[in-house]
């Protein structure tokens, strides 16, 4: 009897004081928006060290990431546990042709052009896995794209939460503005991943997408 | 004619025996072509030389992760998520993929492969 109510009370306490599990935040958008940057400048910013490589040449996230376990803070000091998933980036098309202007090798080019195309395939897999998602454009382009409404159109169908992040806003060309008719509906931030630009609001927002 | 063997890239007529048997080559998996497309399909000519054709088709393999497995009932398809273009030349129909439906690889001569897996794996979820 006393070794029931030492293990009930034990299993008590564990449940009391059970950690609430990790918010499992998917970083999705078109290559070289800025999402492995972004997946950077988190890691950076909450555990000290960096995640994942980036490229100027699209496609250079070509498997899904994971980092686990990233305690966020908030402006009131609240904190949040997320699982980072930094995602390939999705494309209607991939073309060698592409990396080899960039200064690829033939095979390594056609290589990277599969590899991009399972990774697109993984990102949506992965899709039905994720507790909130942050869309990372690139604020120097135009939102309109195939890619971007179906991306977030099928967030929303999937009844995901979702932030826009527009991104590389410490550059000229950038437009928040465009995105932001682009996508009405939702919460857009401008950020520069790259320098910290306005990354605590980001932060801040993601406290209330998962609320 | 709106069937489309996937392995040998044959035609078949709507009430032809070898939708339900299996095509001459084999394979039990069609595609099914829908009517202005068939022009196309029929005129769809082998441009890329038997390398290209090889390495495409080791491409969509190794895309896949598996040899393609056979089946006792014919499956017919009628849709595409991924387009090979040229070893190397990609297009991605999103809504496909999104949709999770199963992936049918369209190869630039005709041919098609379908991830057996991923199919099942839909269907189960489903």
């Amino acid at each position: 009897m006393v070794a029931f109510l030492k293990g009930f009370f034990q299993k008590f306490m564990a449940k009391l004081f059970a950690k609430k599990g990790s918010v499992k935040l998917g970083l999705y958008g078109p290559p070289n928006g800025g999402k492995s940057t972004l997946a950077n400048r988190i890691c950076k910013d909450w555990l000290g060290e960096e995640f994942t490589k980036v490229s100027k040449i699209a496609h250079e996230t070509r498997e899904i990431k994971l980092k686990e376990n990233i305690i966020i803070k908030n402006s009131d000091g609240k904190e949040l546990a997320f699982n980072v998933v930094d995602t390939p980036g999705i494309a209607t098309k991939i073309d060698y042709e592409d990396f080899i202007k960039a200064g690829m090798k033939k095979t390594v080019a056609k290589r990277r052009a599969k590899e991009a195309t399972k990774g697109v395939i993984e990102s949506i897999k992965w899709l039905d896995d994720m507790e909130a998602v942050v869309v990372v454009l690139d604020s120097t382009q135009d939102p309109y794209s195939q890619v971007n409404i179906t991306t977030i159109g099928n967030l929303a169908a999937r009844k995901i939460p979702v932030l826009i992040a527009g991104n590389k806003i410490d550059l000229k060309k950038s437009s928040i503005k465009k995105i932001k008719s682009a996508f009405p509906q939702y919460n857009i931030i401008g950020i520069s991943a790259k320098h910290g630009n306005n990354i605590e609001e980001l932060y801040n927002e993601l406290f209330r997408l998962v609320k | 004619m709106p069937h489309q063997c996937v392995r040998c890239g044959k035609l078949y007529d709507n009430t032809a025996q070898e939708i339900l048997k299996g095509c001459s080559c084999g394979a039990r998996l069609f595609f099914f072509i829908r009517k202005e497309k068939l022009k196309e399909a029929k005129e769809m000519t082998v441009k890329l030389t038997d390398d290209q054709k090889n390495e495409l088709e080791k491409d969509v393999l190794d895309l896949i992760g598996k040899e393609e497995r056979k089946q006792d009932q014919p499956v017919i398809l009628d849709f595409e998520s991924i387009r090979v273009l040229k070893p190397g030349k990609y297009e991605l129909d999103l809504v496909h993929l999104f949709k999770k439906e199963p992936l049918v690889f369209k190869l630039a001569d005709g041919k098609y492969m379908i991830d057996v897996e991923a199919t099942f794996n839909a269907f189960r979820k489903k």
